[in-house]
């Protein structure tokens, strides 16, 4: 087989196959996302109730977005937002990425347990955390300073961009941690040895070798944390809505769901959602250029891979603290919050006067079937969404990497797009499409599959941006000699790519089932009866102002996934040791 | 012997009254009883609202188990919390647009959306007379049973100012509403996104548009932030000290019951009795069951029970809690008004105001 491979002028100018079930792969889920993007499309063309008489065409919400002063202001503080977020994020989550995984910094299981054990606690409560924390009037840190310095005014205010943007920070850090370990974890030692060996100080190789071979991830999780800030819901939700600062993912918001007057403005927001897709291309086109001069950081290959680690010494403990105070602050809190809500009848400050009330009644009163239901919903999610989003992924980043198919392009372009639309644009278009163009004929309307797809969808970008930032770390030499060696394209991708791909897929996996575990905004949107989700559960309560109920069901499916997201981890980093 | 035979028929007819009493539909129209059939082969009863409203899924359980022991039925329930009333009836219109069922086999809301629910023909009409067990009575000309049958008023919401004890007490309380516009509460209060009160007082014979839009001018550069209606805990939180104006002080009524530090009060130019309704919308999938369940509201049970979760009842009824505020405020000189769907239809620029206030509130902040 080997003479037969190599007789092959082939071999010479090997281009792997593109076998058309992996393009039929890959072509699912975009043709998924474009008729999203098709109905999101043909909804910003129009105005009055869908799907009825009084619908008519017009280009007056265009007129609307762009003519609407208020929306310029959104703008603003969505980018302030956005740039605080992203630099917190990278402040805290870069080095924790580097000392767990290029570093002889002890207890690493700990580290992950504690970057990924606090996603399971909703932004809702990190929120409320910090507003108890930081509040202009109730915040018990502004109140300490106030005293402390005899100020007439709170000197901090949560309640801000910059406010809100660092406490989503702390929240994606968490994000930034996972998207760039697995890069660290990956990179060749030899020359960062090279760099001790030319004389080159700490400080140096970091900066200049370092950080340059790091670069494709950290980009990565830049245009990822950008893209997120500019989506996300919950924190600007609980920290802005109520004090009229609003970003654009609360603007959407509003148009669709109105509080008081009107019919949801699903146009404004179709509108919005179009020229959104401008930034998403933007984006993609960013990315594509890190992409094309990918192959200077290819540095796995066969031989010589073993990774070497950093000598930490005394600087462990300074390591271990500033991962400690993160962990205290951005997780602890909350979770100390939730467990103080959950054991009070209605929500007040800490006082002694509340700890006298501490009960167990919203845990005896608790609504057994719809919580159950939640659960049943959500652990269905948990188990399909990742799985699903693995093998569409793998196909898509295996064409737009290795192959020379022309489709590649348009494919990682459309594979990108939901990265950079908010969820709610997303929910929207499947809600319209199972509702006015599905219809009866493909019953998804209600169920929990509708809400799978949309989460399949908007999880395909961080999936191939991952895959893709791997697969590009592993040198083509390595198939190369697979194929021939006489391996068919499917053996070489088992045999030799899964194999080393597998922290980067098992990554992914977490990171997938734990943000479609904790994922609200589309659960609300396509919620109807028998499909609610564990999140949409502690949302309805929240959102009625049932924050104590709320904590309970939060605490309850804390307690009740820890165990086994911890065992996941577990598997997942005695796996690689074994690999 | 004909004394004996008439003492035998009176017995025979004695037993016959004595079974039929304590069958399901004693009395019963026929209407009744064919819905009570109806509700049998229904099976099955969904029903969404928001959570803090009715007293969420645990206040359904108890209403299903009455509606059930009173009806003789045996329904399963599936309660699913919703959005807010006005979403969760554009919900509706969109399910019956596009030929879906409905989200809630029974609709419960507020004027505003029954509304939009009439405009957009998606309400069926039910022969209301026919099977509540008493007929509420008229206040001012008020009737809660709609003339078209598709709407019922089961309970009522007084609009006040919703306060927090440990931060406005004695002098502090507001009487008048413009008492709120005191400096000392500058960057402390909090009003609603969607004008509640205000846009009723706006209207022409209250306070007057006017009056009204420059009052939210002011209330505008006051407020600290906007809070939904429901959201109580962010008062008993200590972060907002007030909210102007409430859609009700019913949680109030609920939290005070676990000791939490809020109270409402009513100001003196007046009130909006903000009511809250059934309606069973036309893709129903189980109508009959719906409007079962709207009667039994109606009954001194049901309105026990709606007192008991939520806080509130009709205020028609003699035994009534809320008849007590209404009273207070009639007495002490206030105008009430009553929020129908009928009262805003018949109102111009209801609709434009609305959007006018909750405009300035909105952007009235950065």
């Amino acid at each position: 087989m080997k003479a037969r491979a190599l007789e092959s002028p082939a071999f010479f100018r090997w281009r792997p196959q593109t076998s058309p079930a992996l393009l039929a792969l890959a072509a699912l889920p975009i043709a998924v996302i474009a008729l999203f993007v098709a109905v999101m499309i043909w909804v910003s063309f129009q105005r009055g109730m869908l799907g009825t008489a009084a619908a008519v065409y017009t280009l007056e919400n265009y007129l609307a977005v762009f003519s609407d002063p208020f929306l310029y202001r959104v703008l603003w503080n969505t980018a302030v937002f956005t740039l605080t977020t992203t630099v917190v994020a990278l402040v805290i989550g870069l080095p924790i990425a580097w000392l767990a995984e290029r570093t002889t910094i002890p207890g690493k299981t700990a580290i992950y347990a504690i970057m990924t054990l606090g996603l399971l606690i909703p932004g809702i409560y990190t929120a409320m955390g910090w507003t108890f924390i930081a509040h202009p009037r109730i915040g018990f840190l502004n109140r300490w300073l106030v005293d402390l310095f005899g100020l007439d005014s709170a000197p901090l205010n949560i309640a801000t961009p910059i406010g809100m943007g660092f406490v989503q920070g702390l929240s994606l850090a968490a994000v930034v941690f996972i998207l760039t370990a697995q890069m660290f974890r990956a990179m060749n030692p030899s020359l960062e040895e090279a760099a001790k060996v030319h004389g080159l100080g700490f400080l140096r190789t970091i900066h200049r070798v370092t950080l340059p071979l790091a670069l494709p991830g950290i980009l990565a999780a830049v245009i990822y944390v950008v893209t997120i800030g500019i989506a996300t819901f919950d924190i600007p939700a609980i920290l802005g809505l109520g004090n009229r600062v609003y970003m654009l993912s609360t603007f959407i918001y509003l148009k669709v769901h109105p509080q008081g007057s009107g019919l949801p403005e699903y146009g404004i927001t179709g509108a919005v959602g179009t020229c959104m897709i401008a930034v998403a291309a933007l984006l993609t086109l960013l990315y594509g250029q890190v992409l094309r001069s990918g192959h200077r950081f290819e540095v796995v290959t066969g031989k010589g891979y073993r990774p070497a680690l950093i000598e930490l010494g005394g600087w462990s403990a300074a390591g271990w603290c500033f991962i400690g105070l993160y962990a205290f602050v951005s997780k602890l809190l909350p979770l100390l919050l939730i467990v103080y809500a959950a054991l009070t009848p209605y929500f007040a400050p800490p006082s002694m006067e509340m700890m006298g009330k501490l009960s167990l009644v919203h845990f005896t009163n608790m609504e057994w079937g719809l919580v159950l239901r939640g659960a049943r919903n959500t652990a269905l999610l948990v188990v399909f969404v990742p799985l699903l989003v693995l093998v569409f992924a793998f196909a898509i980043s295996w064409l737009v990497v290795r192959s020379r198919n022309r489709a590649r392009y348009a494919i990682e372009f459309a594979a990108f797009l939901p990265q950079a639309l908010p969820e709610v644009i997303l929910a929207i278009g499947a809600l319209l499409l199972a509702l006015f163009v599905l219809g009866e004929r493909v019953p998804l309307y209600g169920s929990v599959w509708l809400i799978a797809i949309v989460y399949v969808a908007a999880r395909i970008a961080f999936a191939t941006r991952a895959l893709n930032g791997s697969l590009l770390q592993i040198h083509r030499e390595l198939e190369e000699a697979a194929f021939v060696s006489g391996l068919s394209t499917l053996r070489t991708a088992r045999r030799v790519l899964l194999p080393l791909l597998r922290p980067t897929l098992l990554s992914v996996w977490i990171w997938t089932a734990l943000l479609v575990y904790r994922e609200l905004t589309v659960a609300v949107f396509l919620g109807v009866h028998d499909n609610i989700t564990f999140p949409a559960v502690i949302w309805s309560y929240w959102y009625a102002g049932g924050m104590n109920k709320a904590s309970a069901v939060t605490l309850l499916m804390t307690i009740l996934l820890a165990p086994l997201i911890a065992a996941f981890w577990w598997l997942g980093r005695r796996s690689q040791t074994a690999g | 012997m004909l004394a004996r035979l008439q003492r035998a028929r009176s017995l025979w007819l004695g037993i016959g009254l004595l079974l039929a009493s304590s069958a399901p539909g004693y009395g019963a129209s026929a209407t009744l009883t064919q819905m009570i059939e109806g509700a049998k082969k229904e099976g099955v009863f969904r029903a969404q609202w928001s959570q803090n409203t009715f007293g969420g899924g645990e206040g359904f359980n108890e209403f299903l188990a009455g509606l059930n022991k009173k009806y003789g039925l045996n329904l399963k329930g599936q309660f699913t919390p919703g959005p807010d009333m006005q979403a969760l009836m554009v919900r509706i219109a969109q399910e019956a647009a596009a030929g879906q069922p409905s989200s809630t086999d029974l609709y419960m809301g507020n004027a505003q959306a029954l509304f939009d629910g009439l405009k957009h023909q998606v309400l069926k009409p039910v022969e209301w007379g026919a099977i509540v067990d008493r007929r509420p009575p008229k206040d001012q000309g008020y009737d809660a049973i709609a003339a078209d049958g598709t709407h019922m008023a089961i309970a009522t919401a007084v609009v006040g100012i919703e306060y927090n004890t440990n931060l406005v007490k004695g002098a502090d309380i507001p009487k008048r509403l413009t008492d709120v516009l005191n400096p000392k509460w500058k960057g402390k209060i909090a009003s609603t996104p969607y004008a509640a009160g205000l846009r009723e007082l706006a209207m022409p014979g209250f306070l007057g548009r006017e009056y009204i839009l420059d009052f939210t001018k002011k209330l505008s550069g006051q407020i600290a932030g906007l809070i939904r209606c429901g959201e109580a805990e962010r008062l008993t939180s200590g972060e907002f000290a007030m909210l102007v104006l409430t859609c009700g002080g019913n949680d109030a009524t609920v939290l005070q019951r676990s000791g939490a530090p809020l109270a409402q009060t009513i100001v003196q130019e007046g009130t909006v009795l903000h009511m809250r309704y059934a309606a069973i919308p036309k893709n129903s999938r189980a109508p009959n069951a719906a409007a079962l369940m709207a009667a039994y509201w109606m009954t001194p049970e049901g309105q026990a029970l709606l007192w008991k979760h939520d806080g509130l009842d009709l205020h028609v009824f003699p035994e009534s809690h809320m008849k007590k505020d209404v009273d207070q405020v009639r007495a002490a000189g206030g105008k009430v008004v009553i929020n129908t769907p009928e009262w805003l239809a018949s109102l111009k620029g209801y609709a434009e105001t609305q959007k006018e206030l909750e405009k300035i509130l909105r952007e009235g902040g950065k």
